[in-house]
């Protein structure tokens, strides 16, 4: 069920990683003013962290004249930060979960970061730009009922 | 750049690397390069310590990943110690205690080389 946002935070976000320590910042002052205790405050800065960092790397190849946008948006129900860019569209909502057995045995590293995201957030979605929308959309979402 | 930065000690022939402050995909280049130059010139004890690091992503887990297997098959090992919770829930998310020795503190980390090399 959507209820109207009550409060809405914006953040242009250059593709470099150097950007990433401002981007967590801005995530956790907005995660903590939504009444999050902080180890879930930790978990949705990592959320984004891992999000923005793919964004950075594979959309726009750590090309820092590029830019996007991240949306926080809070209604009675939910926090969600919305991560909107230019870039090719790429769904990462689709890839399947790594066998973890298979990737230590393998000493694999990267990849990680989809997993993550989706391990910490309530819900993840993907939009992609068409038509309709603009830009496309990674939407994280964490529910706000159990905040005490 | 203030926001990550490490220390190096040696404390009985075991290289011990003091991690402080953030461990994200802007500052593991770092720590790769220096684990990176630890490992190529032969070193084969290596606790790196967490107590000063806030924050971990997936780009710092992996910097573990690239070297474990190469020191492990030359007999050594790459131990991880005094973690705080908050570092600790993100190795914990994908099951790295499976794969890594982590220990409460650095003596722990120590004493285990010690006594593998007894």
């Amino acid at each position: 069920m959507n209820t109207p946002a009550t409060h809405t935070a914006t953040m242009q976000v250059r593709a470099s990683l150097s950007e990433l320590a401002s981007v967590r910042a801005f995530v956790e002052q907005n995660a903590v003013d939504a009444g999050f205790p902080e180890a879930t405050v930790f978990q949705i800065s990592l959320a984004v962290d891992e999000a923005c960092s793919n964004v950075i790397r594979h959309a726009y190849k750590e090309n820092p004249g590029m830019k996007f946008s991240l949306l926080i948006s809070r209604s009675a129900n939910d926090f969600t930060i919305s991560i909107l860019d230019d870039a090719e569209s790429f769904d990462p909502t689709n890839m399947p979960p790594p066998d973890m057995n298979k990737y230590f045995a393998e000493f694999r590293h990267g990849g990680l970061g989809v997993h993550i995201i989706k391990k910490v957030m309530d819900f993840v979605t993907y939009i992609p730009a068409d038509e309709k929308h603009p830009h496309n959309e990674l939407r994280l979402v964490k529910n706000l009922l159990y905040v005490s | 750049m203030a926001d990550f930065s490490t220390t190096h000690r040696t404390v009985q022939s075991i290289h011990i690397i003091d991690l402080n402050g953030y461990l994200d995909a802007h500052t593991a280049p770092i720590l790769e390069k220096e684990i990176g130059a630890l490992v190529e010139q032969g070193m084969n004890a290596i606790i790196v310590n967490f107590r000063g690091l806030d924050y971990i992503s997936s780009a710092g887990l992996g910097v573990f990943m690239v070297f474990i297997e190469q020191i492990r098959d030359r007999g050594g090992d790459i131990k991880l110690a005094a973690m705080t919770e908050k570092v600790f829930t993100v190795f914990d998310l994908l099951g790295f205690p499976m794969l890594f020795d982590i220990t409460d503190t650095e003596d722990d980390a120590i004493v285990k080389f010690t006594a593998a090399t007894t």
